[in-house]
């Protein structure tokens, strides 16, 4: 009555008991004591589940059968499972050492082999029939199977295609997904109108299309993406003397790197080609030299570099005590108080988002937006 | 067993119905009066007494459209009445199974297609109308807060020319006449502006900057309310809009301006400035006022509260309600003398301020004592942890009486 | 899980012994296959009985959000209300409004277009009934999760459009928002399962003879909405998303310091929420557009105009969203434009009104209570609906959107169109459904009761309105009601006694449900003499429905089989010339051989019920949405391993005669 499984249950179901009372009473912590308790009713009651169906065992239920089924005593068939396991132990420890990926590679291995060796020997033993017991196998295992082999293929082909994607350079990204999506749909326009095409022709087609796309992807994950954003750091930043902040981020992280949401600025600051700088609040006729924000609100501003090269904006807000590393300012000291955006191209544009708590009556200097290496670029902003 | 057998067997006569029937028309018609006698009263936020051109813009397009509305209402009404009356079952026999009449319904179709190209025109034309903002000749930059209206001026040439920035609160004053640019955000969640005399609302986000033009026609008091659900006390987010002739608006700007004249020795204000300082002053800011060493003391409400800012304090009792506009400052006897003035003498009345007989001692006093007890906010400083410990409103300071006294001694003299 | 061989029979004889095929039943447990008792409604596959449940559950939630409106009109009652807090207030409407929209105008919905798609096709069930019974689950749990709130920290407090960034953390910090984001989510999918149940359904299952052009009016209408919820509920499950991580993994899709903009979630919102509010009336449409043509004794003026109109509505519905948005600075391009769309989209349901009042016109109108709703429904809907023509002005809108006025509005085309059209429904088929007629006295009663109740309510909302009353308000005060006798105070009062009439209406609803089953009499098979095919049945159909799938001729085929016209040239002269019974007898005599049903499961319940599990993880203990998605996994497997009709040895022999009770299977004489 008692086979294999249920012995373990029981005995882990006994162990966890023991130990929810030695713990309780030895740390007396309530968490610790409820968790071992609840593992201990949960072993026990998957012992008791365990030993109603007999773990499965055939044998367990009538012992003459089982001695006189022909299944009990077919031999097992072939299988590669042993061998997937052991390099799947083999990877676990080289990527212990080396390489994490190599690591995660081994423990799907092992868990993949762990499900699917134990569905074949529970099927082999099913009954004396091999049809019927291939029928159980796939009748249990396909609906894992092919779902996951489904996502671990569709995870290649879009982790390939993404990697030629971001290697490609933009007009040559469109064009390569231009003539992928043609090439699909000529094949489907083909395989449509032809419903007699052989198996092995389609089959053929698409490991062809499968390894070029695998190669593709695999040379352009080697080679690198190309250069996507300008990512400055604001440690880079302070190395200039500008918007020098204790924490290290990127520079302008928070807004968009693009102009994406036009309907939300409060203005423009412009930088013309004479090295002027220019603020056009939005909604109020006429351009001014000042810009207008009111205290404590989320600013967007867009900053539009009509110059000849490349300029970034700098709000300077004068100066602010330096912080420690838990945030509180050190007395006497003063670094620069600045937002900045990015560097923008010449005829670019880029968003920035500020806010001012102190009103600039208030205020020890003067609010104003700078352009760095630009003489006489200046914009007040006045807060009130 | 016939089927007409089985109807008879399962209701009852039609004979009896004819009156019940027919009154349903009648009910309906009931509710058109109701609805004509209940507009004739006078609210103050009513959004059919427009009291400047663009509110009448608005009214010009929406009373024709109601009228349409109404019109078709009671052809509709009729129809059916008649119909219920005409072929309800008077034992005939079956009538004819018509299945439709195809021209009828194409011309039925057009019909109201044409009816609402008519009023898409006028529509989309005093849209664009309402949308312009070249023609502003003065702009005030709005901000919503929880549960409260900043209202600041940003020094310009319009509005008779503004030299420094006023910041004020809850109320918002304009020389008649004049095309104001209401410029607003929100420093939290969404609100909306609305002041329904003098246009439609416009919801203040944060984050982006929208527009609405004011032009008030004639002096008075228009009331508006905050229209976008915005949390607990969105039921108490008001706010008005002053208009005054272009001279008391002159008088008003100046007093606005005046430099800070702290209150003489030893009298109760003085104490009370001690007091404010002491309790008030972190986040209520009072411009030109000094602390103990004589510096000029900075609010700093970005510490305390979560959306950052406090409504300013300086002139106080140059306006007339209080606490996100919720309630008066004067008196109600007081009250219906300054909001029902007739135009030509409300300016010099409503400048007059809050005098020490008019002061709402009740509700201030109430307010001072316990705010969160009065107005719904979050302030209760063991529920702080989503907002970093700063709260949303005006926390409980338990004053003595003693110190509302002197507070209000203090506050009577921020005319 | 034990697989049994069964032993060799002795009689075979030789050294090998024969190979044996064992039992085909992997499954520890049995199927569950009776017919009785309370398994037969947990585990029920039956389109009828699922719809049965759905229209249960739905009147419960109605109850509830009826509750939730009477505590916000005794609020509202005085001035200076001491009723609720304004928290509890907040939560109240906010709730009100949730549960009246998702937990009972679409499940209602779902429950007549359940039981009645089937049977006005000339089906015997809906193409994938464990999904059906899935949706229904997960629509139950998803409710329940939802309401578990109250309880468990505080509702969800933001408004049931729940804009942004009111919705985050900092400005509600209870899990209210939270389990309200989560259990709509879990109805989501209950919706968009059902969405495609019901397409297929309509699309493939149509028995012989039913084009679409023949198809009955209500089915048009149920087949359009599901289109509806396929493409929006999409929208808002990506809403939720975005707001579930917004709010518990510290997302900033609605932080306005990080750039954000809060409009993304007002636009996502509204593209789901108009198609929504079609979604909730065009069922509607489709009940009146049944009712009025039986009642009047003449076929629906202009069929195909309706159903055009339907699925115009349908169409342009997607294209005036942001007539909501009117007001939050879009502008003047994008507001006249959403303006004009908001006109067209009046065309349609204009349409529809006249038809229905030319249906009526010319007919023999018998006022029995499902006709008075209808007619009930055609007046209060016009109101509704010109109502609405008057927020399509964009100036206009301006001063009316978020007063008084459009709860008005809305309440108008909800209450007077949803919730009528539902009335209706009842007193039309709970003979059908139940076998017995509600009373009639009790009805009129229940009718005149609702509607006095209703306009008492909602008709001075549209005066409160336009007298400057926001919404969403939790108290209102003397000082600032406005002078004269007819201001705000008077008219909050009017509606605050409105609601409770409306309250006593609805409740005379359920005694006469309740006295009906205890004392009426057994209702005849076709007590209205009515012209599509559900009335083709007995009362209440069989399991399997038809005896014999009937073949459809023209359109509203029952009436046809019924009447005759004799009469010459342009005269008519309409003659009976089979009744209900006759029909029904002539179907049981040609009765159909092996008539084959899925069988009961108990995956749908179990999958289901692990939804409001991974709920409860995601909000609370993220551990415990491990287990659920467990549960899940298993479920979906186990779902995926059981055919759709159980094995022969999951039944207790003997098998019921053929005809009667559960249906036999395959083999067996």
């Amino acid at each position: 009555m008692f086979k294999t499984g249920a012995r373990f249950l029981v005995g882990a179901a006994v162990l966890a008991t023991i130990a929810a009372i030695v713990y309780g009473v030895a740390q007396s912590g309530s968490l610790g004591t409820t968790g071992l308790v609840f593992a201990a009713c949960a072993l026990a009651g998957l012992a008791t589940v365990n030993i109603w169906t007999r773990d499965a065992d055939v044998s367990a239920m009538d012992e003459a059968a089982r001695t006189r089924s022909p299944a009990a005593t077919a031999p097992p068939g072939p299988s590669i499972w042993p061998v997937v396991a052991g390099v799947g132990g083999v990877l676990l420890v080289v990527g212990l050492v080396t390489y994490p990926v190599v690591f995660i590679f081994g423990l799907i291995a092992l868990l993949a082999t762990t499900a699917e060796w134990m569905v074949q020997a529970w099927s082999e033993r099913a009954s004396a029939d091999a049809g019927f017991n291939a029928g159980v196998r796939t009748r249990l295992a396909h609906p894992l199977e092919f779902p996951v082999l489904a996502a671990i293929g569709f995870g290649i082909i879009v982790y390939s295609f993404s990697r030629i994607m971001l290697f490609l350079s933009k007009t040559g990204g469109v064009a390569a997904f231009a003539l992928i999506a043609l090439l699909v749909l000529v094949a489907g326009f083909v395989i449509a109108f032809r419903p007699s095409l052989r198996n092995g022709a389609i089959a053929g087609v698409a490991v062809i299309a499968a390894v070029g796309l695998i190669a593709g992807g695999a040379v352009a994950a080697l080679e690198g993406e190309r250069e996507l954003l300008p990512h400055e750091t604001t440690g880079e930043l302070a190395a200039l003397g500008e918007c020098d902040t204790t924490d290290e981020t990127e520079a302008d992280e928070n807004a968009s790197q693009s102009v994406a949401a036009k309907s939300n600025l409060a203005g423009s600051v412009i930088l013309r080609a004479d090295g002027t700088l220019v603020a056009d609040n939005a909604d109020v006729a006429g351009s001014d030299k000042v810009f207008v924000v009111t205290k404590s609100n989320a600013t967007n501003v867009r900053f539009i570099n009509d110059s000849d090269e490349e300029r970034r904006l700098v709000l300077d807000l004068g100066t602010t005590p330096a912080l420690e590393e838990n945030g509180e300012p050190i007395e006497g000291t003063a670094v620069p108080f600045q937002y900045c955006t990015a560097l923008v191209a010449d005829g670019g544009q880029q968003f920035l988002t500020f806010s001012i708590p102190t009103a600039s009556v208030f205020a020890e200097q003067p609010y104003r937006f700078v352009v760095p290496g630009v003489a006489g670029a200046e914009v007040e902003v006045a807060v009130s | 067993m016939t089927v007409a057998g089985t109807l008879a067997g399962v209701l009852p006569s039609g004979r009896r119905q004819p009156i019940l029937r027919s009154s349903r028309p009648a009910l309906a018609l009931g509710g058109v009066i109701l609805l004509v006698a209940g507009c004739a009263e006078d609210a103050p936020q009513d959004t059919w007494q427009p009291a400047g051109p663009n509110a009448q813009k608005i009214h010009n397009l929406q009373w024709p459209v109601f009228a349409i509305a109404g019109v078709v209402m009671l052809i509709v009404m009729a129809a059916i009445g008649w119909a219920i009356f005409k072929y309800r079952d008077r034992g005939q026999p079956l009538p004819k199974q018509t299945h439709g009449r195809p021209t009828l319904e194409i011309a039925l179709t057009i019909l109201p297609a044409l009816i609402l190209i008519g009023v898409a025109v006028p529509t989309v034309g005093t849209l664009f109308a309402l949308a312009e903002t070249d023609d502003t000749e003065c702009y005030i930059n709005v901000t919503g807060q929880q549960w409260w209206w900043e209202v600041d001026y940003p020094a310009q040439d319009g509005c008779g020319g503004i030299a420094e920035p006023i910041v004020s609160s809850g109320q918002m004053v304009i020389p008649i006449g004049t095309k104001v640019l209401v410029r607003g955000t929100s420093r939290d969640v969404i609100h909306s502006w609305w002041i329904p005399a003098l246009n439609g609302k416009r919801d203040m986000v944060p984050g982006r900057l929208q527009t609405v033009r004011l032009e008030a026609d004639e002096p008075g008091i228009y009331a508006g309310q905050c229209t976008e659900f915005c949390g607990l006390s969105h039921a108490n987010m008001r706010m008005e809009v002053v208009a005054l002739s272009p001279e008391d608006f002159a008088t008003w700007k100046e007093r606005q301006l005046a430099p800070y004249e702290a209150p003489a020795a030893d009298t109760l204000a003085a104490e009370g400035e001690a007091t404010f300082l002491g309790q008030c002053a972190r986040c209520h800011q009072v411009n030109g006022i000094l602390d103990a060493d004589g510096v000029p003391f900075i609010s700093q409400p970005e510490l305390y509260v979560y959306s950052e800012a406090a409504p300013n304090l300086t002139h106080l009792m140059s306006r007339n309600t209080f606490a996100g506009a919720s309630w008066d400052l004067l008196i109600p006897a007081c009250r219906s003398e300054v909001w029902g003035a007739p135009p030509e003498e409300f300016g010099a009345l409503y400048l007059q301020g809050i005098t020490p007989e008019c002061l709402n001692q009740v509700d201030l006093r109430e307010w001072l004592r316990n705010a969160p007890a009065k107005k719904p906010m979050y302030a209760d400083p063991t529920e702080l942890a989503a907002t970093d410990d700063k709260t949303r409103g005006m926390p409980y300071l338990a004053l003595s009486e003693e110190q509302i006294d002197q507070v209000i001694a203090y506050l009577m003299e921020r005319q | 899980m034990a697989i049994i061989e069964r032993p060799v029979p002795a009689t075979v004889a030789g050294p090998v012994a024969p190979t044996v095929t064992p039992s085909s039943s992997l499954g520890v447990f049995r199927r569950p296959v009776t017919s009785s008792g309370w398994t037969s409604w947990v585990f029920t596959v039956d389109h009828k009985k699922i719809g049965i449940m759905y229209g249960v559950s739905a009147m419960v939630f109605f109850l509830v959000g009826g509750i939730e409106a009477l505590l916000i009109r005794a609020q509202l009652a005085a001035a200076d209300g001491t009723v609720l807090t304004a928290d509890v207030y907040n939560q109240m409407f906010t709730m009100h409004a949730t549960s009246m929209v998702f937990l009972f105008a679409m499940p209602m919905a779902a429950a007549f277009g359940n039981y009645f798609l089937p049977l006005q096709l000339g089906a015997r069930d809906v193409a994938f009934p464990r999904i059906n019974a899935f949706g229904f689950w997960s629509f139950l749990f998803g409710a329940i999760f939802i309401n578990t709130s109250w309880i468990l920290g505080g509702a969800a407090d933001g408004g049931w459009f729940m804009y942004a960034p009111n919705s985050g953390v900092p400005f509600s910090p209870t899990n209210g928002i939270d389990m309200w984001a989560v259990g709509l989510v879990i109805t989501g999918i209950a919706s968009q399962t059902g969405a495609i149940n019901l397409i297929v359904t309509a699309l493939n299952m149509r028995t012989r003879g039913m084009s679409l052009m023949r198809m009955p009016v209500f089915t048009w209408m149920i087949l359009v909405v599901q289109f509806l919820l396929l493409f929006a509920i999409p929208v808002i499950t990506v809403a939720l998303t975005l707001l579930i991580f917004q709010r518990q993994f510290g997302a900033t899709f609605f932080s306005v310091d990080a750039g954000a903009d809060p409009l993304l979630w007002q636009h996502l919102f509204w593209i789901f929420g108009h198609p929504e509010v079609y979604i909730l009336v065009l069922p509607s449409f489709g009940i009146i557009s049944e009712v009025l043509p039986v009642f009047s004794r003449k076929p629906l003026f202009g069929y195909p105009f309706v159903v055009f109109s339907g699925a115009a509505i349908g169409f342009v519905g997607w294209g005036v969203w942001a007539h909501h948005m009117f007001a939050s600075g879009l502008g003047p391009v994008s507001v006249a434009v959403f303006s004009v769309s908001t006109m067209v989209i009046a065309v349609p349901t204009g349409v529809k009104i006249i038809n229905w009042t030319l249906t009526m016109w010319g007919g023999k109108l018998v006022f029995s209570t499902a006709m008075l709703f209808a007619i009930g429904l055609v007046v209060q809907f016009t109101i509704g609906g010109l109502s609405g023509v008057t927020h399509s002005v964009a100036p206009s809108d301006t001063q009316q959107t978020d007063t008084y006025y459009i709860v008005a509005h809305f309440h108008y085309v909800l209450f007077g169109g949803a919730v009528l059209s539902f009335f209706a429904g009842f007193y039309y088929w709970w003979p059908k459904v139940f076998g017995k007629c509600l009373s009639e006295r009790l009805g009129k009663w229940n009718f005149w009761l609702m509607i006095v109740g209703m306009n008492m309510t909602f008709g001075p909302m549209h005066i409160t309105g336009l007298q400057g009353q926001p919404r969403r308000m939790y108290i209102w005060t003397e000082e600032r009601a406005g002078e004269g006798f007819f201001n705000i105070a008077f008219w909050n009062r009017i509606s605050s006694i409105g609601a409770f009439i409306l309250a006593v209406g609805i409740l005379l609803f359920l005694i006469n449900v309740v006295y009906t089953h205890r004392r009426a009499p057994i209702a005849p098979l076709d007590p209205w003499d009515a012209r599509t095919l559900e009335w083709m049945t007995t009362s209440p159909p069989k399991e399997h429905n038809f005896d014999s799938l009937p073949t459809v001729h023209a359109l509203d085929e029952f009436f046809h089989r019924k009447y005759e016209d004799v009469g010459q040239g342009d005269e008519h002269d309409l003659r009976q010339v089979a009744t209900a019974e006759e029909i029904l007898a002539e179907q049981e005599a040609n009765a159909d051989h092996h008539i084959h049903l899925p069988s009961p499961s108990y995956w749908p319940i179990v999958l289901a019920f692990s939804l409001p599990i991974i709920g409860y993880g995601i909000v609370f203990e993220r551990v415990i949405a491990i287990v659920g998605a467990v549960i899940l996994v298993l479920a979906m497997f186990g779902w995926a391993l059981e055919p759709s009709v159980a094995d022969d040895s999951d039944y207790d022999p003997p098998e019921p005669e053929p005809g009667t009770g559960l249906a036999t299977v395959g083999s067996t004489a």
